[in-house]
């Protein structure tokens, strides 16, 4: 594929992922966390159908790269991503979801579920655990890259930063941190109302990392610039790539709404979203 | 260790920092993590400088990055104090390690009233919450060179430990060297006694010795178990004692609920088993001011002659 077709591929898929988290949602008689699922979907479907090393055959593969997702509450987008590259079945996803004895919850288990590279759902412990694993890769000398999603809203843990400290620290060059600053927490906003995370790329810059800054982080096209351009950073910083994203993304009624942190789809609703997400595969085409 | 005789003051610290690094000589997934802890590890530093990793003073991150380099293979050893190790780093602990139950090794030092530094630096509800992390076991070694045995079997064991040593400055080698079998969930007699039986871990046991020696030139027979197994624990044993005993003293440089004590109520309750006599010897429930261990223990009554005086009213 010639890069104007990787985009336009990439684009399809995140259209497709929402339209499988939309399905979800309205068949899961419960809360997913639909708002940040979807302002991380561009880059996540980037990550594992286009910037990421992973096979679904082989999920022990020594040199995959490892995808720790610390914003666990978004495992359902991680579940929808993984299976449209082809580690899960979307109907198993669809029909056990948040079930007893299910692989599928609301926050992902490695143990459960062979292939997620580690448990995560309590914040801010996504990084260390990803700092280990780039260690690792360092000493051995193997190619594998480590990349770390983290919502903004969770960095304000503090073992955020200190693991950040370390990771330029011991030079890990191989230590990808993905921001989706939706800047929005799970009942605010977080320059309006709770903390003030600006200036937020500075503040990775300031603990010794490589920053690139991707000004709309739901357009597939900057995502892959920003992809792309990993490679051009220093060997020896650990690199930052903050997202400028939106919450709710793709659903006008859930965009930046602080009442689709989590919800739940109603059959009415569940069809003004395949509408409008339907409207967006038209335009595109 | 044959160099060693029964008495002699050892660090435990160092016994342990060198036991890490002879696992390290010969197994290529052991590494050594730390929050600026480490000066007991000054051989591992210089051998193997490249599994070797200080985060500075961020118990935290130690834990977090210790998990990751499990989920990649290794098998690491976590080397820090006591308090900030357990309480800061708790949660991790509990779903970084104990849920994804990882063999992570966290080994720390200054346990209980040891420092003398104040209530900021003791670490006297660490048991309580380390045992209650499911698929984490616990440990609190008593003789110094049994410190190595915790450390060797870190290779083999299944899933996460805690390892707590007392201070690990200058306790009293307790066994005879290589007289003793070191196995998790298989606690120590280390005296026999048909009147009463000491159950203790760490610093205690020594004093816990002491006391059983000195009660039988009166004729008292206080058996001692050093269950330094406290998560397995040791049931058997403990059955066993009461059954023979019928009294029990538990005595810990912990606080009185939640540590020991408290996993042997557990043990025999659920055993439907009732001692004669069950006393807790250990801190109440206040935060200890300053003063050398030693201090402390007599203040609250953990010290040898306090416990001696009560098991001769005890038995009388």
């Amino acid at each position: 594929m010639n890069r104007k077709e990787t985009i336009d591929h990439l684009k399809a898929l995140a259209n497709e992922q929402r339209v499988l988290l939309v399905r979800l949602s309205e068949s899961f008689n419960g809360n997913i966390h639909l708002g940040g699922d979807l302002s991380m979907t561009d880059v996540l479907v980037a990550l594992y159908h286009y910037g990421m090393h992973v096979s679904p055959k082989q999920i022990t593969m020594k040199d995959r790269d490892r995808f720790v997702l610390s914003k666990g509450h978004a495992a359902a987008c991680m579940y929808v991503t993984m299976s449209l590259c082809g580690f899960f079945d979307f109907d198993d996803i669809l029909n056990t979801y948040g079930q007893l004895d299910s692989a599928y919850g609301m926050h992902p288990c490695k143990i459960r579920l062979p292939g997620v590279e580690c448990s995560s759902g309590s914040l801010g412990q996504g990084l260390s655990m990803a700092v280990g694993m780039a260690m690792m890769a360092q000493r051995n000398k193997e190619s594998y890259r480590v990349f770390c999603l983290m919502g903004d809203g969770e960095t304000c843990e503090g073992s955020v930063w200190e693991a950040a400290m370390c990771a330029s620290s011991y030079r890990l060059g191989n230590l990808v941190a993905v921001l989706d600053r939706n800047y929005q927490m799970m009942t605010s906003f977080t320059e309006q109302q709770t903390m003030h995370l600006e200036p937020y790329a500075d503040k990775w810059r300031a603990f010794g990392w490589s920053v690139i800054e991707i000004a709309d982080g739901n357009d597939m096209e900057q995502i892959v610039d920003a992809i792309d351009h990993i490679k051009n950073m220093p060997k020896d910083k650990p690199v930052a790539l903050v997202c400028n994203t939106v919450k709710g993304k793709g659903i006008s009624f859930m965009e930046r709404q602080i009442a689709w942190h989590a919800g739940n789809l109603s059959k009415e609703q569940a069809q003004i979203c395949y509408n409008e997400l339907a409207g967006q595969r038209r335009n595109a085409q | 260790m044959s160099q060693y005789k029964i008495g002699d003051k050892v660090d435990m610290r160092e016994i342990v920092g060198e036991a890490i690094c002879d696992l390290a000589d010969a197994n290529e997934q052991v590494w050594g993590v730390t929050s600026d802890c480490a000066g007991n590890m000054k051989s591992f530093i210089q051998k193997h400088a490249d599994r070797f990793v200080d985060v500075g003073i961020a118990e935290q991150n130690a834990a977090g990055i210790a998990a990751g380099l499990a989920l990649s293979g290794a098998v690491p050893y976590i080397m820090g104090m006591a308090p900030f190790t357990t309480m800061r780093a708790f949660e991790q602990n509990r779903t970084a390690i104990g849920y994804q139950n990882l063999p992570v090794r966290i080994i720390v030092y200054v346990a209980g009233m040891t420092t003398g530094g104040g209530s900021t630096h003791y670490a006297m509800e660490d048991i309580a919450i380390m045992r209650a992390i499911n698929n984490m076991s616990v440990l609190s070694v008593s003789d110094p060179l049994l410190g190595a045995e915790a450390i060797k079997a870190g290779l083999t064991h299944d899933g996460p430990y805690y390892m707590r040593m007392p201070n690990g400055k200058g306790e009293p080698v307790l066994y005879e060297p290589g007289s003793v079998r070191f196995e998790i969930g298989k606690g120590i007699t280390a005296r026999q006694g048909g009147d009463i039986t000491i159950i203790a871990h760490g610093a205690m046991v020594g004093l816990a010795i002491h006391v059983s020696d000195q009660l039988a030139e009166e004729g008292i027979g206080v058996r001692v178990i050093d269950m330094f197994t406290i998560k397995p624990l040791d049931t058997e044993l403990l059955l066993q004692a009461v059954k023979e005993t019928k009294r029990l003293v538990v005595w810990e440089d912990h606080y009185a609920y939640g540590g020991l004590s408290s996993a042997i109520a557990d043990a025999l309750v659920d055993a439907g088993v009732q001692a004669e006599l069950f006393k807790r010897v250990a801190i109440p429930a206040v935060y200890p001011g300053f003063g050398s261990a030693e201090a402390l223990y007599a203040k609250y009554g953990m010290d040898a002659d306090t416990v001696s005086k009560e098991i001769r009213a005890i038995l009388k």
